[in-house]
C-alpha cells in the first residue's frame, strides 16, 4: 500500500512497527505544515456534530453526548477556563513582565477503553483542541463505530485538515510491540479504561519527555432525597432519568450508576418509586433492546439476582424472564459489588450523608436528584470530601465535560510556554 | 412437622421412588415432561416450606409457581450460589450425613452441598441406574485410579471421593492403584496395578479416574513403560474437565485411543461421564454415538444467554440441568456455567429415549475490560478473590 492510500484509510490495519513510526513521522510533519487555529477546529467538530445526526451512525450507543461535545457552545467555554480567552484568540497571556501562552505537545497517544463506543473519539477530540495531532490504538470492539464516525468527519473535513493530524490503528491487543512503537513516538498519551489495560499501557516505553494522563476504572452511582423520590408528580420522570443513565454503555462506563441510594421518607415505602422505576427500565428496553450479551455477563447477573434474595429476607428484586434489566431493593450505605448489564441496587439510607461518608474515591459520578437545595449544598460538599469528582443531575451522568476524573482534558496536552522578552 | 408437610414430603418421596424405579431412558418425553413438572412444584413448595430465604427467590420470580405451565418456566438458581459458606439447606444441621464439595480451580471457591440420609441415599440409586444401563448390574472388581486416602466414608467429601464412591455399589472389591510418595505426590503402584491386571484378566472389571489423573498417572506412565494391560472386558469410566489435556493437546479422540491401547479393550469401553456435585445422583455418560442422555428423574435444558428462553435443539446456550432427587438442598433446578446443545428430544441411534445433548465448553470469563470495570481494585482493596 502506497502512503497516499494508507493516509486515506480511515482505520489502519498495523501489523508492523514501521508502519507506526512513519505514520508518527507523517503527523510531525502535518502539525507543521497546516495552519491550526483553534477556530478553525471549533468551526470543523460543528460541523461535524451535525453531521453525526445522519441514521448510519446516530444509533451508535453515545453519539448523541458526543454531539453535544463536540458544539462550539460546549468547547468554548472549556477551553476558556482551562486556557484562557486570550489562547483561544491566538494571542499570548500578560503574566507580570512575562507572558504566558500554551503550546501542543506534538503527537499524542490514545489508548481508548474498549467499552465505549465512543471514547476513541472523544479523546483525540481532546489533543486535537489543543493543537496535536493523534494515533489512537482503535480497540477491536471500537473499529466498526469508530470508522463510522470518522466517516462523517470525512464528509465535512474536504480539506482534510483534520484527518491528516490523525493516524488510527488496529491491532491485536497482544502486540506488545506495537503499543511499544506508538509510545516511543508519542509526546503525550492519554489511556481509559480498566485497571489491567492501564497498568499495561502505563508501563510502554514512552519517551522521558512524555506527558501520560490516566483515566482509570471507576464506578458511579445516583442519589435521591425523599422529597424528590417521593413526589408522585415527579417519580415517573425522575425514573425515566435514572433508566436513560442506566441504559447508556450497558452500564460498564465510570460514569454508569450501579446504586441508587434514596433517603428515607418516615413510614412510606418506596415501592411506588421502584415500580415507576420498573415501568422506566421496561420502556427504555424497549426502545433500545439489548442486541447480544455475554454468557458470563448473563451468569452473574442471575447469580446477583439470587445472592440478593436469599441473603436477606428484606431484601426484594424486580426482574424479567430474561437478563434485560434488574432492580435490587434492600437497605444499606456500602456500595454493592457492581454487577453491570443494567443492574441496579436500590438501597433505602435514613441519610445520604452516611452513604456518601462511605465513598473510597473509587466513586466518579454522583448523579442526584435531590430537591433541598442546602441538602444537594451538603451533599456536593461531602462528596467532594470523599473522593467524588463529578455531582450531576440525574439523567446527564455521562454528558462529557471537563473536567473529567477531576483533571482538566486538553491543558494535559499541552506545554505552558513562559516568555519574557529579551529588550526592555 | 405439620401433617400437611409429612403428606408432601411422603408424597415427594414416593413420586422420586417410582421415576427412580422405572428404566431410566424409557419413558415419553411428554409424560416425563408432565411428571417432573408436577413433582418440581411440589418440591419448590417443599424447600419454600424449609427456607424462608429460598422462599423469598421463589416469591420474587417473574412467574409465580401455581401459574407455571412448563418445567422452563419454574425458578432456577445459578449454580454459583453454592459456593456460599454455610452451604444452602433445607434441613436442620442435625440431619446433614455429609458435604459435597466441587472440584474447583486453583483459587477459585469450591460448591458444596449438604446431604441428608434420604438425598444420600438417592443420589446413589440414581448414579447406579444410570450406570447400570451402560455397563450392566453385575457386581465385578473395580479398580480405582486414585489414592486410597478417597475411597473411604468421609463427613465432607470431595468431587473425586464423591465419584468414586457413588460406583461402589458394582465394586466387589475396590483397589486403588496410585500411592502417596515421601513429598505427598500420588504416583502409580506399577505391582499393584499389574498383580490386579493378571488376576481379572479375563473378568468384567470396573477402572474409574478423573479424566487428568487417569491419563497423567497411568496411561502415560505405562506408555512409556510399553505396558499394555490385556483387560479386554473393562469398562473404564473417566470425569473431570478437559482443560487440562487440552492445554496439552489431548484431544478426545487421542485419549480414547491411548486408553484402549493401554488397558488393551475395544474404544467404546471408554466411557467420558459429565457430573457435578450440585447435580446430586445424576451423571451423563456418553453413548456409543458420543451423546449425553437425560435420565427419568432428570431434565436438561438449554437457555439463550439473552432471553433466557429455552432454545431448540441444535441451538447453543446455557445449560440448566434439573433433578427430582435433592431434598437436602435447592438443588432442582441449576443453570450452569457451561454452554451446551441439544440434539434430539428423542430417538437417539444408541435406543435410548428422551432428550440427548452435548456439552461444548465452559461459559467464558469475561475479560476485564471498560473503565467502569474495578472489579480487581476492589477486590484487591477489600482481601477477597472470586
Amino acid at each position: 500500500m502506497n502512503e497516499l492510500a494508507q493516509m486515506h484509510e480511515i482505520i489502519n490495519q498495523v501489523d508492523s512497527p514501521h508502519q507506526l513510526t512513519d505514520a508518527a513521522r507523517r503527523l510531525r510533519e502535518a502539525a507543521s505544515e497546516k495552519d491550526f487555529t483553534p477556530q478553525r477546529v471549533l468551526e470543523i467538530f460543528e460541523q461535524w456534530a451535525a453531521a453525526l445526526d445522519d441514521r448510519e451512525v446516530r444509533d451508535i450507543p453515545g453519539v448523541t453526548f458526543l454531539r453535544l461535545w463536540l458544539r462550539r457552545g460546549t468547547l468554548e467555554p472549556i477551553l476558556i477556563r482551562e486556557l484562557g480567552p486570550e489562547w483561544l484568540a491566538g494571542e499570548w497571556r500578560q503574566d507580570g513582565r512575562a507572558r504566558l501562552r500554551a503550546f501542543p505537545l506534538g503527537v499524542v497517544g490514545h489508548w481508548p477503553a474498549g467499552n465505549i463506543e465512543i471514547q476513541a473519539v472523544l479523546s483525540l477530540t481532546c489533543a486535537l483542541l489543543g493543537g496535536n495531532t493523534c494515533m489512537v490504538r482503535v480497540p477491536s470492539g471500537l473499529v466498526n463505530p469508530t470508522r463510522r464516525m470518522m466517516e462523517a468527519l470525512a464528509t465535512i473535513d474536504k480539506s482534510e485538515f483534520l484527518a491528516s493530524r490523525i493516524f488510527l490503528a488496529s491491532f491485536e491487543h497482544s502486540r506488545i510491540d506495537l503499543h511499544e512503537a506508538i509510545a516511543r513516538s508519542v509526546d503525550g498519551a492519554m489511556i481509559w479504561g480498566g485497571e489491567e489495560a492501564v497498568s499495561q499501557v502505563r508501563a510502554l516505553p514512552f519517551p522521558h519527555w512524555a506527558r501520560v494522563v490516566v483515566f482509570g476504572p471507576r464506578l458511579s452511582v445516583a442519589a435521591m432525597d425523599a422529597a424528590a423520590w417521593a413526589d408522585k408528580n415527579e417519580s415517573a420522570s425522575w425514573c425515566r432519568r435514572i433508566a436513560r443513565d442506566v441504559w447508556q454503555f450497558e452500564q460498564q462506563a465510570c460514569s454508569s450508576p450501579q446504586a441508587l441510594f434514596v433517603e428515607r421518607d418516615g413510614a412510606a415505602d418506596p415501592s411506588g418509586f421502584v415500580e415507576n422505576l420498573k415501568l422506566a427500565f421496561e420502556e427504555e428496553n424497549q426502545a433500545h433492546p439489548r442486541g447480544e450479551i455475554e454468557p458470563a455477563l448473563t451468569s452473574a447477573i442471575c447469580r446477583t439476582r439470587a445472592s440478593w434474595l436469599l441473603e436477606d429476607l428484606g431484601n426484594r428484586a424486580l426482574f424479567p424472564q430474561s437478563a434485560d434489566w434488574t432492580i435490587l431493593l434492600g437497605t444499606g450505605t456500602e456500595i454493592p459489588q457492581p454487577t453491570q448489564g443494567k443492574t441496579l441496587s436500590v438501597l433505602v439510607v435514613d441519610d445520604l450523608l452516611e452513604a456518601i461518608a462511605k465513598f473510597d474515591g473509587s466513586v466518579q459520578t454522583l448523579g442526584l436528584g435531590v430537591k433541598d437545595a442546602s441538602k444537594e449544598e451538603a451533599i456536593a460538599e461531602a462528596a467532594g470530601r470523599h473522593g467524588v469528582d463529578r455531582v450531576v443531575r440525574l439523567g446527564q451522568m455521562h454528558v462529557f465535560s471537563s473536567p473529567w476524573d477531576g483533571m482538566d482534558l486538553v491543558r494535559p496536552m499541552m506545554r505552558m510556554i513562559r516568555h519574557v522578552k529579551s529588550y526592555d | 412437622m405439620s401433617q400437611i408437610a409429612e403428606l408432601r414430603v411422603s408424597e415427594i418421596e414416593q413420586f422420586i421412588a417410582k421415576l427412580l424405579d422405572s428404566p431410566p431412558y424409557s419413558l415419553d418425553p411428554q409424560e416425563r415432561h408432565d411428571a417432573l413438572l408436577s413433582l418440581f412444584k411440589q418440591e419448590l413448595e417443599y424447600a419454600c416450606e424449609h427456607s424462608p430465604h429460598f422462599a423469598n427467590y421463589v416469591r420474587h420470580w417473574p412467574v409465580r409457581l401455581a401459574a407455571a405451565k412448563t418445567i422452563a418456566e419454574l425458578p432456577y438458581l445459578p449454580v454459583s450460589v453454592f459456593k456460599k459458606n454455610p452451604p444452602l439447606s433445607l434441613v436442620p444441621a442435625s440431619e446433614i450425613k455429609r458435604t459435597l464439595t466441587s472440584s474447583s480451580t486453583s483459587g477459585q471457591v469450591p460448591s458444596r452441598v449438604v446431604l441428608d440420609a434420604a438425598t444420600s441415599r438417592r443420589m446413589t440409586k440414581g448414579v447406579i441406574a444410570i450406570i447400570r444401563d451402560f455397563i450392566g448390574p453385575a457386581r465385578r472388581p473395580y479398580l480405582v485410579v486414585d489414592t486410597k486416602e478417597n475411597l473411604g466414608r468421609q463427613t465432607e467429601l470431595g468431587a473425586r471421593g464423591a465419584a468414586i464412591q457413588a460406583l461402589g455399589s458394582f465394586a466387589t472389591e475396590m483397589v486403588a492403584c496410585l500411592s502417596t510418595d515421601a513429598q505427598g505426590e500420588p504416583s502409580l503402584d506399577i505391582d499393584k496395578l499389574l498383580a490386579f491386571a493378571e488376576k481379572w484378566k479375563q473378568a468384567d472389571v470396573l477402572v474409574y479416574g478423573f479424566t487428568y489423573v487417569l491419563w497423567t498417572q497411568l496411561v502415560r506412565p505405562l506408555q512409556q513403560r510399553g505396558i499394555t494391560l490385556g483387560m479386554s472386558k473393562v469398562h473404564v469410566l473417566h470425569s473431570g474437565g478437559w482443560k487440562r489435556l487440552e492445554q496439552q493437546a489431548v484431544t478426545k479422540d487421542i485419549f480414547v485411543r491411548d486408553v484402549a491401547a493401554v488397558f488393551g479393550c475395544a474404544p467404546d469401553r471408554i466411557i467420558d461421564y459429565y457430573g457435578m456435585v450440585e447435580n446430586v445422583g445424576v451423571v451423563y455418560p456418553d453413548c456409543v454415538r458420543g451423546y449425553k442422555h437425560v435420565p427419568a428423574f432428570a431434565e436438561v435444558m438449554i437457555r439463550d444467554p439473552l432471553t433466557l428462553a429455552p432454545v431448540k435443539p441444535g441451538k447453543q446456550g446455557m445449560v440448566q440441568v434439573c433433578s427430582v432427587l435433592p431434598t437436602s438442598f435447592p438443588g432442582f433446578l441449576l443453570l450452569t456455567d457451561d454452554i451446551g446443545e441439544i440434539v434430539g428430544e428423542d430417538g437417539c441411534a444408541c435406543g435410548r429415549r428422551g432428550t440427548y445433548f452435548r456439552f461444548l465448553r465452559r461459559v467464558p470469563k469475561v475479560e476485564l475490560r471498560g473503565c467502569g470495570n474495578l472489579e480487581t481494585t476492589r477486590q484487591r482493596r477489600n482481601g477477597t478473590s472470586a
